[in-house]
């Protein structure tokens, strides 16, 4: 990653009605298709959580994680944050959490090259 | 009266990577910051790097962004797309036809926002050069074709798109140098970046060995890591030194000459310009005026690349670039400090 490149996105984590959302930043110099990216893993407090009805949202899109990999003509700006939605995970306003993220892209011109991107952060939920 | 001109400076906004990611500057105090530094007029913008509509940008933003260029008084020469082909990772690429559509999509808008090139990628099959020729001759948006390490003249996806080139002979297609094929070491600042994370001395060393070596960038790599797991060290030093396996080759500088006549803007990637003015990896002193006495009268963007494992003040490091350029290009020595 470059010295500043961070994936867990300046936003934090947040509690609303749908779950918990937590602002991702993309690790690369460019925007990137959404097909290309995969959240490999969050966990939250060291405990891994189930994404399977985790949901990406990004301006005004919305899409299942689950279908990322078909999103080859929703572009991810790079220099804003995308935000994955845990239906399943309740968090409190005011309450701290470590949480560990690893997102990894293959770029779409760089045939075979898949880079793996970990991060952890204790974050206060907003 | 012929006036002749010769190679202009500018600066690509990728060398101000750090200050983009870091919202430091959104799109208008960015620009406005090159030109309040005198690094323009000549600009070049990754499209996908700066323009959140990429790769199909409205026409409202499009004239917002010639409105930003017209006050700050910048030129919007280069706008690089990016040959996108293997858009589900593991799968097949995508067709050829979309592939195609998909360059003609981001060459349009870098039309419509008023760029007067484009940068392309040899993810893009030299076969299909001859479908999107016409399209950049009818628009008039010439499109040139990054030759970007480990890449350099006599590469066989070189030699390839050279061949259907000549054959074409279209005057909307050329090629892009990226001095970073043609480097005489890895930058000093780059294994210093590694030593400050604890890499050990040995592993830098062996990196240097390896890169002196003809091998592709993924064989070094491998060469590399098979030392790594040998010897026990860490990932983390390991990827900060196989790096430079990717940016940077060591060919012979003088090779450009073959790609002079059809050469229609150049990204001067560096990575560190010392006080004197001299750059640490790239040989600029036998490089551009192969470009100067060849007949090069395009632009010569400053790429600084260091961001990728650094984080000084690339405003400063491009304006050393600069003056080094101009220096170089005035046929002037170095001035001792």
């Amino acid at each position: 990653m470059l010295p500043v490149e961070r994936i867990i996105g300046e936003e934090g984590l947040e509690a609303t009605e749908r779950g918990a959302r937590l602002a991702m930043r993309l690790p690369w110099y460019r925007s990137l298709p959404f097909s290309v990216v995969q959240v490999a893993s969050v966990k939250l407090d060291g405990a891994d959580i189930d994404l399977s009805d985790a949901v990406v949202e990004f301006d005004d899109q919305s899409f299942p994680l689950a279908e990322i990999g078909e999103q080859t003509n929703a572009f991810w700006f790079v220099r804003d944050s995308a935000f994955l939605v845990l239906p399943n995970v309740a968090v409190k306003a005011d309450d701290s959490h470590e949480v560990s993220l690893v997102i990894n892209i293959s770029p779409p011109y760089i045939p075979g090259m898949t880079r793996v991107n970990p991060m952890t952060a204790t974050l206060t939920v907003a | 009266m012929t006036t002749v001109t010769g190679p202009q400076v500018g600066v690509t906004l990728y060398a101000f990577t750090n200050e983009w990611l870091t919202r430091q500057f959104d799109l208008d105090g960015l620009l406005g910051e090159v030109a309040k530094r005198g690094l323009g007029p000549n600009i070049e913008i990754i499209g996908f790097q700066s323009f959140k509509e990429f790769p199909d940008v409205s026409d409202d933003f499009a004239s917002y962004f010639k409105d930003l260029i017209a006050k700050h008084g910048l030129n919007a020469v280069s706008c690089a797309i990016n040959s996108d082909r293997f858009m589900k990772p593991g799968q097949q690429p995508i067709d050829d036809a979309d592939l195609v559509e998909y360059h003609k999509r981001q060459i349009r808008s870098a039309k419509k926002m008023g760029f007067k090139l484009t940068r392309s990628q040899f993810a893009l099959p030299a076969h299909l050069l001859s479908e999107l020729a016409p399209f950049c001759e009818d628009i008039e948006m010439p499109m040139g074709v990054e030759v970007h390490a480990p890449m350099w003249a006599g590469h066989p996806a070189v030699l390839e798109y050279r061949e259907v080139y000549e054959k074409l002979n279209s005057p909307a297609l050329g090629w892009i140098p990226d001095f970073g094929g043609t480097a005489r070491a890895i930058p000093p600042s780059l294994l210093d970046a590694a030593r400050a994370i604890g890499t050990p001395e040995a592993l830098i060393d062996a990196t240097k060995d390896i890169w002196q070596g003809p091998e592709a960038s993924y064989v070094k790599a491998g060469k590399l890591r098979a030392i790594a797991q040998d010897k026990g060290y860490e990932l983390a030093h390991v990827q900060a030194c196989t790096l430079a396996f990717f940016i940077l080759s060591n060919n012979d500088p003088q090779s450009w000459a073959e790609m002079v006549d059809r050469t229609i803007h150049i990204h001067g990637k560096f990575y560190g310009v010392s006080n004197e003015g001299v750059e640490e990896a790239i040989p600029y002193e036998d490089i551009l005026p192969i470009f100067r006495d060849g007949g090069f009268t395009g632009t010569i963007v400053s790429e600084w690349e260091g961001h990728a494992y650094c984080a000084v003040d690339a405003f400063e490091q491009v304006r050393r670039h600069q003056a080094m350029c101009r220096r170089i290009l005035a046929g002037e020595p170095v001035v001792a400090a």
